[in-house]
Parts: structure tokens; C-alpha cells; sequence
């Protein structure tokens, strides 16, 4: 018998389940985006997913050099920021700007706070709204996928002059509401390529069946709660209907608006960051109803055609207001004071 | 049979650990390792430690009381083989560290033999008083054999106050790879019937339960046709429960039973709820019934570092490594031998640790069984994933209450209700992160104890 024995506190026995395997099924659950990505937008989406991936996993890197602290590479979770940064880029971004993108994610998004855990915002978010801000032109020109024939867009008005490039569906709604027209924008024969994403779009937001692939994936795997999407997705219909209610010609149906933009991308896999999103189950529905209710308020009466991003930042901020909020109260009530 | 099986009832929260029961369950009660040397220690229940009665040199017979006690809650010890005092000195304890124990060099060095347990014919408990019980239950120095070691006496003695309606007997034997009590159901199942009717007749019981968890097939059967067969089935109900740590905790298992909520920082009597061990009620039973003291127990020997695991029926006093010699000793690499369960057992370093009144296992854990991440106590940041929050079964923030430990931030802490967390570790088996949680929480309420001076440094 050896007299080694090692002591410490019980539990002696752990579930088989590590922060790395968690990562490494969102990885999995990007999978059927990345491939979509892949699909529509050929080789020059999955270098650009590839540039991210390494721009966030040299930042990483550097960071824990510069912090001395061991290298945290391994736990993955920079691959996962990277990848889903990537996703959330438009197809003809420069890789120069998806590598600044990267250090920004990583480095200001996520290391300057501590490193994993520690971080306020989504540091993919993050990077995305730094390279809005900064090269606004860029983040907002759309490539049509490779599979579309340029000549005969599938959404939006039928006279396309530019055949490489055009707006999203998002984009095109925009426009429809100053033209009162949201009704010629959208028709029963343009919902099947936004189901399947062979739109304009972000790499990883046109295709709907990819992103409801890989969050049943996750939600199979139990890798994210199911409250936070479907509080997301709850919120988004209900603000859209009621828009839809009161001006039909303006708005879309709801269904498109759930389907296109980074919403169903969105809520599986940015919203549900276990790091910047709440603890507690009535705080992810209250954070997963004001994600629904920013991006919908931003896309219906806001500047911009898509406000996820923002969105996601700001309900990123109040998650530590929204765990304050809810508190846990023992089952068996609070204790009596003295 | 005709014991109404519900649906099985539970609580929230909660977790799922890999039974391991296979390893023992099919194993019956074998008698242990033959008595040689004894170390009997004075302090093996919550309360004030017995003070002894013996001398260095002093010749004991076998039930002697060795120990006896000044205070209300306290048990006295007695000696479980006949021999001789050979010291009183202080011995490891897996809790206290080191404590005053007796030890005792047996005449003849026989293996220790379970004794029959005679039901006398036509058993009335009601022939019993509730005094008679009490005293003898207190003479026969038992405590809570589940684990947490609180004199059954004082737990069963009526209350004027507030009433004991409910009692609950223990049958849920929730933590991974232990199966003592399994067997003591299914091997002595009349000792334990007739202890829950002698607890209920002490402390004025109308509504008795039996809980037992699902994973125990055999034993809701059997118990439920010796229910029968004893004539006692009217009064007595067998629930199945949930396969489900932490079942088998007080204040889950008074919720999945009858629905109710001990007020956090309560005990169980405040709600007119008893509940007791299926191996105390055993006990209860040899004592009232044949005056014998509580010298012996069923031990669950397991893990997968141990050559022959079984159930023992042990003197207490055993020390560990003579247990673990009787089972054929280790196998391969040994990283931990844990008193107890996996999930709240304790490591101990010593293995002269004696084996005491509330020790139903002592594991032999390697490396593999333990998982190297945990073994290395290697932990990641945490990534708030809320898994603790949902496996936790009194509702608590665990990840907050631990990290404001950490922190030193005793008020934060108690903001979040540490005093409330049952130190089941159900936390601490799910973090994703392999952060210790429980023991965290467990550190933070030793630092209150000691702030309000209810503790010594």
C-alpha cells in the first residue's frame, strides 16, 4: 500500500465533462455553418473563418506571454471566438481586416479582462462592432453566394444592376419600409433560399437549416440551455408580428425576420455565451427577451438593417444588473436573521 | 405484494454519478477481518465526547461500556470484543484529526459473527414505553449510522412542543458504490422493520414511510413483503424514490416524501418530521430487544484499487488498513482511500484511522476511477455555464458563494446563503471548469464559525 495517499476535499469523483469539451461542441455545432459557409461562398469563406481562427489563437497566445500566465490555448475557447467571428463577417471582407478583427476580439474583448470568464463582452461581438466602427464600407458589402446566378437574383427587387454584389434580405426590408412595399420583398418563393442561405448575408447568418442544425446539436448535447434562444427567438416574433400587425405594407412577416440577419445564428450560438450571458434562469429569459427586443427594435425603426450585434453588446453590460436582480433564494427560504 | 408503488417521487436539482453498485451489491453480509487489536475512539457522534471508564491494564468483556457520557447529546462507547485495555491515547480521526480512543487487545482473535436477531413472537411495540426505548437506545450508545452521527436517542425521544408525525426511515443510500444498507435491508429486513416500529412508538410516529430508491428493486420488494408478512403493512409504507443524488439527504428526502420544506438552517423535528437510518433502526431493534450496545456495523469495502470488495460485518474500532488487508489488499495504483462515499466520503491519509459507529464504507479509489483533472485538482477558470446552479438541490449559487470565499468576501458569501449549502458536492461534480466548488463553501463556512468564535482557530 503506498503512503502517498492523496487527500483532499470530496467530491472524489467528477463528471466527465471539461470547459474544453464544452468548446469543442459549440465547435462541433458550428460545424453545419461552416460548411454552409462553405457552400455558398466557396474556398475564400473558409480562409477567411481561418484567418479569424488564428488571429484569435496567436492573440491568445501573445496574451498569455504578456500576462505570464500558462498557456490557455488548450481550453479552446479562442477557436470558438474565432470561428464565430469569422461567421459573422461579410464573404469579400480583406483577411488584413478579419486579422484585426481577431486581435481586437481577443486582446480587448477578452484577454485585457482577465482572459476567459472574466470577460464583460462577447469578445467575437466585440471585434465585430470594432471593424463597423472602423470600416464601415467594408463590414456592409455583400457578395452574392457562388451559387446564385448574378443575373437573376433570387430576393429583392427584379432589375439588378450590380450582379456581384447587393444588399441583404435585411437590408432590403430596410428599403421597403420607406417604400411601403415590404410585401414585394419578401414572397413565399423567396422564404426557401433563406431557409437554405443561399443569400447575400454573413458567412454563418444565411443559411436558417444550418443554424437550427447546430443549435439542436447543442441543446441535444446540453451544451447551452434552451432558455436563452427561445427567449431570443420569442422576443424577436413578438416585436416583429406587432410591427407587422400595425403596417403590413412596411414590415415583413415575422417568419422572415426570424429567419434572416443573424438572429437563429445568433441565439444559439453569440447570446448564449455562458460567460456574458446570466446565471440564473429567469435572468437568461429576461436577457434572451431584450436580445429579441433591441435587435427588432434596431431593425425596424434603427439605422442600421441589422442589430444583433449591438443587441448582444448591450444586454452583455446589464447581465451583471440581471444576476443582481435575481438572486437565489434557498429552497428552504431565507434563514431567519439572529 | 400489494405495497402501492407510485410514480417515484424526487426533488429539484441534483446529479447523476455513475452507481458503481455492481461492484458489491450482490455480495452478502460476510463476517469481517478476525479481532486482534481494537481502537475504540470516545468521540464518534456529534456532541460532547464520551469520557472513559476504563484503565490502562483494565480487563473488558465484550459489551462493556468503555465510555460513558456527561452531556445530553453525547453516546457512550462500549468495547466490542473481550480483552484488555492496552492504551487510551489520541488516534486519528478522520474528521477531528486525532481524539482520545481506547484500545483494546483481544483474548482471542475470532472473526466477528453477525448475531441472529430473534423477533419475539407476537411483537407489540406498543408493549414498550417510549421511556423504555430512550433509555435503552441511549445506553446502547447509538448515534445516526447514515453518517452524520447524531445520538438516536435525542433524534426519538417524543417532543410536547411540536409533535413527531412523520417518520421517515432512511433506505435511499444515495452515494455511488456504498450497498450496506442495501444489504441490511435485504438481509435483515425483520431488525430493521422491527427498529422503525420502535422508533415510531418512541417518538409518537403516525406516519411512517419507508424511502427507498428506485436503483433498489429488490429491497422495496423485499421489504414490502416482510411488511406484509409481519402484519405490519397497514401501518408502514415503502416509497420508491428516484435514483438520484442526493437523495438520501434529510431535507431532499423529507421533500420527495411528504412534500415538505425544512426551513433553511431548521432541522427536520421543526416540521414534526424524524428521520432515521435503515442500519440505525437495526441497531434500535438489537438494543430495545436483546439489550445489546452498537459495537458492530456493515461495512461497504469498494473501489476499483481493492482486490475483493464486499460487506463486512466489522467491529467498530477495525482500523482501515487491517480492513483493507482482509479484502485482499490493493490492486495496482491506490491515489485515495476515501471513508464514505465518493461524493461527501472523506480522504484520510492514516490508515490506522479506526472505523467508527457512522463509517458504512471505506473506498479505495485509483486514479482512473477518481479522473486525472480532478485527481491533479487541476482547475480552468469559470465559465458561468450555470451547471452548478441547476444541479444544486437546496437552490444555491454555488459558483458566486465559492468565488466570494475565494475572494475573502465573507459578506458576500452570506449574502448568497452559504450557511444554506448541504456540502452534498453536487456542485463541484459538474463544474465543467473542475473548480471546487464544495469545498470552497466548506472552507468559507469554517471562516464564519471562527469569526463568530464558534470554533477555535
Amino acid at each position: 500500500m503506498p503512503q502517498d495517499l492523496s487527500i483532499s476535499f470530496a467530491p472524489h469523483i467528477r463528471k466527465p465533462l471539461s470547459t474544453q469539451r464544452v468548446m469543442l461542441d459549440v465547435l462541433i455545432g458550428l460545424i453545419p455553418l461552416v460548411a454552409a459557409a462553405g457552400i455558398y461562398f466557396r474556398l475564400r469563406a473558409l480562409l477567411l473563418i481561418g484567418v479569424c481562427v488564428v488571429g484569435c489563437a496567436v492573440t491568445e497566445w501573445v496574451s498569455d506571454i504578456i500576462r505570464k500566465k500558462p498557456g490557455s490555448l488548450g481550453d479552446l475557447s479562442a477557436v470558438v471566438t474565432g470561428v464565430i467571428l469569422g461567421l459573422s463577417l461579410p464573404p469579400a471582407l480583406p483577411f488584413w481586416t478579419a486579422a484585426i478583427g481577431s486581435v481586437i476580439a481577443i486582446g480587448v474583448g477578452k484577454m485585457a479582462f482577465g482572459g476567459l470568464g472574466a470577460n464583460v463582452f462577447n469578445p467575437a461581438m466585440v471585434g465585430r462592432a470594432f471593424l463597423t466602427a472602423s470600416f464601415g464600407m467594408l463590414m456592409t458589402t455583400w457578395t452574392v453566394p457562388a451559387t446564385i446566378d448574378g443575373n437573376l437574383p433570387q430576393v429583392g427587387p427584379e432589375n439588378i444592376v450590380d450582379a456581384r454584389t447587393q444588399a441583404t434580405p435585411l437590408g432590403w426590408s430596410k428599403i421597403a419600409i420607406q417604400d411601403q412595399n415590404g410585401a414585394a420583398i419578401y414572397s413565399a418563393r423567396q422564404f426557401l433560399p433563406i431557409l437554405t442561405g443561399n443569400i447575400p448575408g454573413s458567412l454563418g447568418e444565411t443559411s436558417a437549416i444550418a443554424a437550427l442544425l447546430g443549435g439542436a446539436y447543442l441543446l441535444i448535447r446540453r451544451t447551452i440551455d434552451p432558455h436563452i434562444p427561445l427567449a431570443v427567438l420569442l422576443s424577436a416574433f413578438v416585436f416583429a408580428a406587432i410591427a407587422y400587425a400595425v403596417n403590413p405594407d412596411a414590415y415583413v412577416q415575422p417568419f422572415y425576420h426570424l429567419a434572416s440577419g443573424a438572429l437563429l445564428f445568433g441565439a444559439f450560438f453569440i447570446a448564449t455565451d455562458p460567460v456574458t450571458a446570466p446565471l440564473t434562469r429567469r435572468g437568461m429569459w429576461l436577457f434572451g427577451l431584450g436580445v429579441g427586443a433591441i435587435t427588432l427594435l434596431i431593425r425596424i425603426v434603427g439605422k442600421y438593417p441589422e442589430g444583433f450585434m449591438f443587441a448582444v453588446l448591450v444586454m452583455n453590460g446589464l447581465t451583471p444588473l440581471i444576476d443582481r436582480l435575481f438572486r437565489r433564494v434557498p429552497v428552504g427560504g431565507k434563514p431567519r436573521v439572529g | 405484494m400489494t405495497t402501492a408503488i407510485q410514480d417515484s417521487r424526487s426533488f429539484a436539482g441534483g446529479v447523476h454519478p455513475p452507481e458503481g453498485k455492481h461492484l458489491t451489491e450482490d455480495r452478502g453480509i460476510e463476517p469481517g477481518p478476525p479481532t486482534k487489536e481494537l481502537a475504540v475512539l470516545l468521540s464518534q457522534h456529534i456532541g460532547a465526547p464520551a469520557q472513559a471508564t476504563v484503565k490502562k491494564g483494565d480487563v473488558v468483556v465484550a459489551g462493556q461500556q468503555i465510555g460513558e457520557c456527561k452531556a445530553f447529546v453525547c453516546a457512550p462507547v462500549h468495547s466490542p470484543a473481550a480483552g484488555k485495555v492496552k492504551d487510551i491515547s489520541l488516534l486519528p480521526h478522520a474528521v477531528l484529526g486525532r481524539t482520545l480512543g481506547v484500545i483494546i487487545e483481544a483474548e482471542s482473535p475470532a472473526q466477528p459473527v453477525p448475531p441472529s436477531f430473534q423477533r419475539p413472537a407476537g411483537f407489540d411495540p406498543n408493549t414498550y414505553t417510549p421511556e423504555r426505548i430512550c433509555d435503552a437506545v441511549r445506553n446502547a450508545g447509538i448515534v445516526g449510522m447514515g453518517g452524520a452521527g447524531f445520538p438516536a436517542s435525542v433524534k426519538i425521544q417524543p417532543d410536547a412542543k411540536v409533535p413527531k408525525e412523520t417518520l421517515i426511515v432512511n433506505g435511499c443510500e444515495c452515494e455511488p458504490y456504498i450497498t450496506c444498507d442495501y444489504r441490511v435491508m435485504l438481509e435483515w429486513t425483520e431488525q430493521v422493520i422491527t427498529g422503525v416500529q420502535l422508533v415510531a412508538r418512541a417518538c409518537g410516529a403516525k406516519n411512517i414511510y419507508i424511502a427507498i430508491e428506485d436503483n433498489k428493486p429488490k429491497a422495496i420488494e423485499r421489504m414490502g413483503d416482510v411488511l406484509q408478512k409481519l402484519g405490519a403493512s397497514a401501518g408502514i409504507r415503502v416509497v420508491p424514490l428516484k435514483t438520484k443524488y442526493p437523495q438520501g439527504g434529510e431535507r431532499q428526502l423529507i421533500r420527495a416524501v411528504i412534500e415538505k420544506v425544512v426551513p433553511t438552517g431548521g432541522i427536520p423535528p421543526m416540521i414534526g418530521v424524524v428521520v432515521t437510518n435503515v442500519a440505525t433502526a437495526a441497531a434500535i431493534a438489537d438494543a430495545v430487544v436483546h439489550g445489546r450496545p452498537l459495537t458492530h456495523r456493515v461495512v461497504t469495502v469498494t473501489g476499483w484499487g481493492i482486490a475483493r470488495p464486499g460487506n463486512y460485518y466489522v467491529p467498530i474500532g477495525t482500523t482501515v488498513q487491517t480492513l483493507i488487508d482482509h479484502c485482499g489488499g490493493p490492486t495496482g495504483d491506490v491515489a485515495k482511500v476515501v471513508l464514505g462515499g465518493p461524493m461527501m466520503g472523506i480522504a484520510i491519509a492514516d490508515l490506522s484511522t479506526p472505523i467508527t459507529k457512522t463509517g458504512g464504507a471505506v473506498m479505495v479509489l485509483t486514479e482512473d476511477q477518481i479522473g486525472r483533472d480532478r485527481f491533479e485538482q487541476r482547475q480552468t477558470p469559470c465559465i458561468r455555464c450555470g451547471r452548478c446552479l441547476q444541479a444544486c438541490p437546496e437552490n444555491l449559487n454555488p459558483t458566486k458563494i465559492a468565488h466570494a470565499v475565494k475572494c475573502n468576501l465573507m459578506d458576500v458569501a452570506e449574502s448568497h446563503f452559504i450557511s444554506a449549502c448541504i456540502e452534498c458536492g453536487c456542485c463541484s461534480y459538474v463544474c465543467p471548469a473542475n473548480i471546487d466548488l464544495s469545498g470552497y463553501i466548506k472552507t468559507g463556512k469554517i471562516f464564519l464559525a471562527r469569526r463568530k468564535k464558534k470554533m477555535p482557530n
